[in-house]
């Protein structure tokens, strides 16, 4: 890493607005946890909201999906791309100003939901709860943000467009998209309006907006993130440039198909809930065509592991993407969907990706980004990363586990019925039998926390000027 | 095949070397270590769920499942298990090779059979099932079986440590998602005929 640069600022590249982005990445990280361990808390603990309606699990759970998928999310894959993009085209940012705007633009964003949300000032859609005012400005620092990545690659200096790069300009296009046919709404006052869309239609769109969230926000912008700092942490070339871009042709074409499979069994017509999940079980092939390629690159690198934590986040990461791009499309079958909607079992699902896959790979992306942006040799602590790699596992294992054993329970205990076609349980009787589990996973949410937290002890540590970083322990562990 | 069990348990490292060290006849008779540990389970929760039944919630009645029923997904448990071992232990093999080790189909499965032994052990958990002691109890077991693992297959296998570490990881990778067919297979089964008839 020391041979990338000497100086603070590189001399042909923007450094600044990556920092910003990188260093905004952790503190939003701690912020949409500490909201979700909070909001796990009360659903513990009930009583835990204050009877103030301003914490109430209604209103903060919005904040926290909006905090970790586009605050904490949002800023790594800023961060990351707007230095991959620099690194792989070899050329500076088009524009230092418009980058900058990106940035406070961004952060704007976030800070007016944060407002907004808790004052319960929402479109009650699922990831877009956001009021169209936040929309329109969401919708212009997007534009913006594509200028920028897309006019960087025009003017790059080398003929190829690494593959990193369209798997980015794929996720800033189709968020664009997605953004403004799923926000067209017509505004009744300045913090209300109503979506264009009635109904059934209404719903579709909601789901092919939020499925596609997760698949090209959430997976093809982290693809990009992988598909750049694996094969540099590793030290190879990628495993098969070949099957990346197959793969991400394969990623592009199927996923905008997959949606209806969040509508199973609803007023959605048949013949779309079947052609949702089919195309969600194809789905699976170029998922997993990303995790052979990121794990067939990291094998040959298995003499670094003993002293490079950093490389196990992105294992593991890989690890937990192949679990849950295979767990989704079982999980939209509709005769499995029948047992896990609505249950902790989708939230489980969400969560193996969300803190296994998206979490890990932006906290390795991090630690390789920190140092290089800081001008310092390495992280201020090889063993504090060490630390942080073994909370965030145990902590998302703990997650995934409770919230498994609740969604089968609550699903089991919901269809139950007696001889005579009764119900055999009340709801609020699987909700009992649910504490346990949510005790759980207020814990293992509480260990990825407090794993945060050790990782912005270290950010600080490496960035301060006058702290030397610690060296290397002699003979760490390999596992 | 009991000193394997104990000597797993106590002292896995001497353990896995010995085994290390067998030929592949010998190899072949541990086959048999997993098809007998199995049982342990298979009656244990057929025991549980027929004579002594679990509760759900704070004051729910006692569920127990009729013998009828227990038989039939009892049986399917066992060869679900066995099959899981063979699954996994054939991955093993088939990925050898990318880190560089030498194996055979029965090495990876007698690697697999004897990695699940806190498993099977665990399972005698059945004979009395308190839903969250009994999921605990299964986690510790999940988690000592994954430390067997990582200690065995560089030791087994004959790599160095670190790379039996990605080897390690991407046999857990490989368990999970099998783990994620079991519960769809499952869910689907209770579909299509294998739904546990309670009684009343």
């Amino acid at each position: 890493m020391s041979e990338l640069n000497t100086a603070l600022e590189h001399p042909t590249y923007n450094y600044k607005v990556v920092r910003q982005f990188a260093v905004m990445t952790v503190v939003w990280g701690i912020v949409g946890m500490l909201v979700g361990v909070v909001i796990a808390a009360q659903l513990a603990w009930p009583a835990l909201n204050f009877d103030l309606p301003w914490l109430h699990f209604g209103r903060l759970r919005p904040l926290h999906t909006n905090a970790v998928i586009f605050a904490f999310g949002g800023s790594a894959l800023f961060a990351t791309s707007y230095y991959i993009v620099q690194r792989t085209c070899q050329a500076r940012l088009i524009s230092d100003k418009l980058a900058a705007f990106t940035f406070w633009g961004w952060q704007a964003v976030i800070v007016s939901a944060a407002i907004t949300l808790p004052l319960g000032i929402t479109t009650s859609k699922e990831y877009a709860e956001l009021e169209w005012p936040i929309d329109i400005l969401i919708t212009v620092v997007w534009v913006v943000y594509a200028i920028v990545f897309f006019g960087t690659i025009m003017k790059r200096k080398t003929s190829h467009i690494y593959v990193a790069n369209w798997f980015l300009g794929a996720y800033i296009l189709a968020v664009a998209i997605l953004h403004i046919i799923n926000s067209m709404e017509i505004p009744v006052t300045m913090t209300k309006s109503y979506s264009v869309y009635a109904g059934t239609v209404d719903a579709m769109v909601q789901w092919w907006y939020g499925h596609n969230a997760v698949g090209f926000f959430l997976t093809a912008g982290f693809l990009g993130m992988m598909y750049y700092f694996v094969p540099k942490q590793a030290d190879r070339p990628v495993y098969s440039y070949r099957l990346s871009i197959v793969h991400f042709w394969a990623l592009v074409a199927v996923y905008i198909w997959a949606g209806p499979h969040h509508l199973h069994y609803t007023a959605l017509p048949n013949w779309a809930q079947s052609l949702g999940m089919v195309m969600s079980i194809i789905l699976l092939a170029p998922s997993w065509g990303g995790m052979i390629n990121g794990m067939m690159t990291l094998s040959g690198a298995w003499d670094k592991l003993r002293t490079d934590p950093i490389l196990r986040f992105l294992v593991v990461s890989l690890s937990f993407y192949g679990m849950s791009t295979f767990e989704g499309p079982m999980m939209s079958i509709r005769t499995v969907n029948a047992l896990s909607h609505y249950t902790d079992w989708t939230i489980g699902h969400v969560h193996s990706g969300a803190l296994g896959w998206v979490a890990m790979i932006s906290i390795g992306a991090i630690y390789h980004l920190i140092p290089i942006l800081f001008a310092k040799p390495r992280m201020y602590s090889t063993s504090l990363i060490n630390t942080h790699f073994w909370m965030a596992t145990i902590g998302t294992v703990l997650y995934i586990v409770s919230m498994w054993v609740n969604g089968i329970l609550q699903g089991l205990m919901w269809r139950a019925y007696n001889q005579d076609g009764t119900l055999t349980y009340s709801f609020v009787e699987a909700v009992a039998a649910s504490y346990p589990g949510y005790v759980v996973r207020f814990l293992g949410g509480a260990i990825f926390f407090s794993g945060m937290l050790i990782m912005a002890y270290n950010v600080y540590m490496t960035s301060r000027r006058d702290v030397e970083s610690q060296a290397l322990p002699a003979t760490a562990n390999a596992v | 095949m009991i000193q394997h069990t104990f000597g797993l348990l106590v002292k896995p490292s001497t353990q896995w070397k010995t085994v290390a060290a067998m030929d592949d006849s010998a190899l072949r008779t541990l086959l048999l270590y997993p098809c007998l540990l199995a049982i342990l389970p298979a009656v244990a929760w057929y025991y549980g769920t027929t004579q002594i039944g679990w509760t759900v919630g704070d004051h729910g009645e006692t569920i127990r499942l009729t013998t009828a029923s227990a038989r039939q997904i009892c049986i399917l448990f066992y060869i679900t298990m066995l099959a899981c071992v063979a699954v996994i232990g054939y991955f093993v093999h088939w990925m050898a090779e990318t880190y560089g080790a030498q194996s055979t189909t029965i090495r990876g499965i007698v690697i697999i059979g004897l990695t699940a032994t806190p498993l099977f052990l665990a399972g005698a958990v059945g004979f009395y099932p308190i839903l969250w002691l009994d999921m605990l109890i299964g986690v510790v077991a999940v988690c000592w079986s994954v430390y067997l693992m990582y200690l065995g297959i560089p030791i087994v296998m004959n790599i160095p440590e670190e790379r039996g570490f990605l080897f390690s990881s991407a046999v857990l990778a490989i368990a999970m998602v099998i783990l994620i067919c079991l519960m769809v297979g499952s869910v689907i089964l209770w579909d299509f005929g294998a739904a546990p008839a309670f009684t009343d």
